[in-house]
């Protein structure tokens, strides 16, 4: 199990495009993903679910903490981190 | 026999029904043994893929002639691959023991539910998606051929329940006389495609799919929002002839979206629209208009499960007046009860709606609420040209409530050290009687006016405008209602205040004619009503109209005036 946390600076947060980028991204991964609002209430969700996602709805400002669980987990959640360090390509 | 619904597309059709029943077969509870889970897993897996190759078919078809709206199923290949809800769907195979169409009916079924309780509207549009991706899967386990509407070889009129983004992106245009449905409304998907199109198109007409035969021979009048079954010789001969003229009067009267509106004589007259939401959609014909006449902010508390925020609010009215640049933008402040319900709010039902606790009253009634209104237009008023306007207003007490608490609000901004609009302009509707006859006092109290024609007509006739066994006793040109807003306009312009009309007059010529000629300058209208507006002003001249209104003062019932601005009109 790894995990780090990041903030959501891109101005869409992560709905449309990012979202999907971001899902695909994980996709590519063989461990479990998951990702959580470290501020809220709600369980982590599947980070390669594009539906669970956008119901989160993760806005810019959200810190989020995306854990992975398998043999590529660093791997993948230090690219995820590096995705949502980018903006997406946003501003 | 006729049938009613809403008219969200203008136009007529004739024609046959094509009774479109997309494939919904009943999923009920079907278990496997767990010998069988393999072969149930690979066949799951077949029916994504058949899905699959589906919509790339459709997304090879669109991508020369619709690349844009090709990438809505991509989306939806993302939905049948979604990692969650295949997790779930091969766990309730693999451990529940569920059928495969089982398992996908309840993953579905679970995460629509989900997606319907989100109070982001974006998302929640997903559902239709995911409606339509579930009834593929379905269709494809079942070995089902795709019945949909690209496969028409004649041109039809399309009946359905209702119709799915996957139905008219692949649905041939030529074949499509005209769409009704059982559900939906002005704002709903079909809708907005099928003005897109210019297809006519009624929806929301009750037991749609009972009532109409497949192969039945209807009229579908997009403009009255009827449709006929049966028709008479004569019915069938008329609207054909309605028909080709409205076409021909839609392609003349299209030219004229970008004229001056200015009249024979020079008079410049203001022509603004109505909007319901601060959608690019209601953008399309901006530049051709001199600002909103009418934002109506209702739809959106109507469009979410919940009050909307104030920076919701705000981010709305912002965007509306930064694209109306120093044109100026007239927001309606929440205008609720009547016909208009908010399911949340559960209100108590009264027995005379729209006598009853009605917009500013229910406003005055929910105080946050409107304070939280006032706050996001106030705040977006430092971005351009913003007024506020109150509905139903019935007395001057009304009047001077509304402003107090727009002071309050203001006096909180200014503590705050938020921006807004200092001189904001603060207007009302008349469209109750009382105030209508008090105008000149109104207007001493307020910096402009927007005549509510619709509802000033229902109070003035004492007529419920819904209820259909009372529907002629509703006279728009009933001469009451032009005397009326005859005192109203002298009233305003006599204090030198703004006065315009919004309601369904505004946008219609013959009426439209009579208010120039009682004075009125600005006039508010639904944007499918701005090229025939202005083409009527290039076309009239003040002094012929003002001849019109003194006659139609004395003329003494509504046929008669009727006939008379017919006569003086022929060609509107």
């Amino acid at each position: 199990m790894y995990s780090r946390e990041v903030e959501v600076k891109n101005k869409t947060g992560l709905h449309a495009r990012p979202a999907s980028d971001f899902v695909g991204l994980a996709g590519t991964f063989d461990s479990n993903i998951t990702i959580r609002d470290v501020n809220g209430d709600d369980d982590p969700i599947n980070a390669k679910s594009i539906i669970l996602l956008l119901t989160m709805g993760f806005g810019k400002g959200t810190v989020v903490e995306i854990a992975a669980e398998g043999e590529d987990e660093k791997q993948a959640v230090d690219k995820l981190v590096a995705l949502v360090e980018s903006k997406f390509g946003e501003d | 026999m006729k049938h009613r619904g809403t008219s969200v597309s203008e136009g007529i059709a004739i024609g046959k029904v094509y009774k479109y029943i997309p494939f919904d077969p009943e999923i009920n509870e079907k278990f496997i043994s767990s010998s069988e889970v393999d072969e149930n897993l690979k066949l799951y897996k077949e029916t994504q893929e058949a899905a699959e190759a589906e919509l790339l078919d459709i997304m090879d078809k669109m991508a020369e002639t619709d690349p844009e709206n090709a990438k809505i199923f991509q989306a939806h290949i993302d939905i049948i691959y979604d990692a969650a809800m295949e997790e779930e769907i091969i766990h309730g195979i693999k451990s529940s023991l569920h059928s495969p169409e089982y398992a996908m009916k309840v993953v579905y079924t679970q995460y629509i539910e989900l997606l319907s309780k989100t109070d982001n509207e974006l998302i929640r549009e997903r559902v239709t998606d995911m409606k339509d991706v579930y009834s593929r899967l379905i269709r494809n386990w079942f070995g089902e051929e795709d019945r949909n509407l690209s496969l028409l070889t004649e041109p039809v009129i399309v009946l359905a329940y209702d119709i799915f983004p996957s139905d008219t992106a692949v649905m041939k245009r030529e074949n499509v006389l005209a769409i009704i449905t059982e559900i939906g409304g002005y704002t709903s998907h079909s809708a907005i495609i099928a003005r897109n199109y210019k297809i006519p198109a009624i929806l929301g007409i009750p037991d749609a799919m009972e009532t109409f035969k497949d192969e039945e021979f209807v009229i579908v009048d997009a403009i009255k929002g009827d449709v006929y079954v049966k028709p008479t010789e004569d019915q069938i001969e008329q609207y054909n002839s309605e028909r080709k003229a409205f076409i021909v009067k839609q392609q003349e009267v299209e030219q004229f979206i970008s004229v001056e509106p200015i009249t024979s004589d020079g008079v410049r007259i203001d022509v603004n629209i109505n909007i319901g939401s601060s959608e690019d959609e209601e953008f399309v014909i901006e530049e051709f208009t001199d600002g909103v006449g009418l934002f109506r902010t209702e739809f959106l508390y109507m469009s979410r499960p919940r009050l909307p925020t104030e920076e919701e609010q705000f981010e709305a009215y912002k965007k509306v007046v930064e694209v109306y640049g120093d044109r100026p933008v007239i927001i309606r402040t929440l205008d609720i009860g009547g016909d208009k319900q908010l399911d949340y709010l559960e209100l108590p039902k009264e027995d005379n709606p729209f006598l009853g606790l009605r917009a500013l009253r229910l406003s005055f009634d929910m105080m946050p609420t409107f304070k939280t209104q006032l706050r996001a237009c106030l705040r977006a008023s430092a971005f351009g040209e913003l007024w506020i306007m109150f509905p139903m207003v019935g007395s001057l007490g009304d009047i001077r409530f509304a402003k107090k608490i727009v002071e309050e609000v203001k006096a909180d901004l200014t503590l705050e050290g938020i921006d807004f609009d200092p001189n904001i302009k603060i207007g009302i509707m008349i469209e109750i009687p009382s105030i209508a006859l008090m105008a000149d006092v109104a207007a001493s109290e307020v910096d402009f006016a927007s005549i509510g024609t619709n509802d000033l007509c229902q109070y003035l006739t004492a007529v419920d405008r819904l209820n259909p066994t009372v529907a002629e006793y509703y006279q728009s040109f009933h001469p009451a209602m032009f005397r009326l807003i005859g005192n109203v306009i002298r009233a305003f312009q006599a204090q030198g205040k703004m006065v315009s009309v919004c309601g369904e007059m505004g946008g219609d010529p013959l009426a439209a004619t009579m208010l120039i000629g009682l004075g009125m300058r600005k006039l508010s209208m639904n944007a499918s009503s701005v090229p025939a507006i202005k083409r009527l002003i290039t076309q009239i001249n003040i002094h012929k109209a003002e001849r019109m209104a003194r006659t139609v003062l004395e003329l003494s019932s509504a046929d008669q005036v009727e006939n008379f601005l017919k006569s003086e009109l022929p060609d509107v």
